[in-house]
């Protein structure tokens, strides 16, 4: 079977993953009762610029309103 | 391309003509929060003024086409009008110092050319905790856990 070679975004990819997955881990080091999933969406969403983080947040408290009417 | 922004055009001026008339105002609660990396959702975005009675924030209410309610039996300060609805006004919060203090702390965030002020997440976090309502004791933990990453991250790119 032929097998896919890693695009450089695939690779780019992966080599975010490793990075955040790093990052994540250091960070429960220091503070071992905090949420992974927690933390990780953190630092995620600081790689985007602070007022795309609020729409972000916006849209999707919105959208949970309308979901709870 | 530039990040959408959360605001509708009328929702920006606002702002904007808050901060062009100087009127002393930050962004508060989880809004604030998620404006520093916080992995919460709102529906408004609070806003704390130092003082409500200010001619310069009825005048900027005029500017946009909105008017300040002043509370009353049926609602609290609010704002209504073009643009205006989004917002909730705050008037006090609990756990924290004085307006004028927490101003003096708090951080900034580019809005085109001006600049928001927004209470830092350490603060938020102390006045959820100290409010400890039902729906604060929900996002206390991920505030917490927000906050030590973003502190994480800060000394990393200090030691940089």
């Amino acid at each position: 079977m032929k097998q896919r070679v890693p695009s450089i975004n695939d690779t780019q990819a992966r080599r975010w993953a490793r990075r955040l997955s790093a990052r994540v881990e250091k960070i429960l080091v220091s503070h071992p009762d905090a949420d992974r999933d927690n933390i990780r969406h953190t630092l995620i969403l600081l790689e985007q610029p602070p007022l795309a983080r609020l729409q972000r947040s916006l849209i999707r408290g919105r959208a949970t309103a309308i979901f709870r009417k | 391309m530039a990040a959408p922004l959360p605001f509708s055009e009328s929702e920006l001026r606002l702002l904007q003509v808050l901060l062009k008339r100087k009127v002393r105002f930050m962004v508060v609660g989880l809004s604030a929060a998620t404006l520093q990396g916080a992995p919460v959702v709102t529906q408004d975005v609070d806003l704390w003024f130092e003082n409500l009675g200010e001619l310069k924030i009825s005048r900027a209410l005029q500017e946009v086409g909105a008017a300040y309610l002043p509370p009353s039996a049926i609602n609290p300060p609010m704002f209504a009008g073009a643009g205006a609805e989004l917002f909730d006004i705050v008037i006090r919060m609990d756990g924290l110092g004085t307006f004028a203090d927490e101003f003096k702390n708090s951080i900034e965030i580019p809005l085109g050319r001006q600049k928001l002020k927004v209470l830092s997440l350490e603060r938020i976090l102390v006045s959820k905790i100290a409010a400890n309502r039902a729906k604060d004791k929900l996002t206390i933990p991920v505030l917490r856990d927000a906050l030590a990453a973003t502190q994480s991250l800060k000394r990393r790119t200090k030691k940089k």
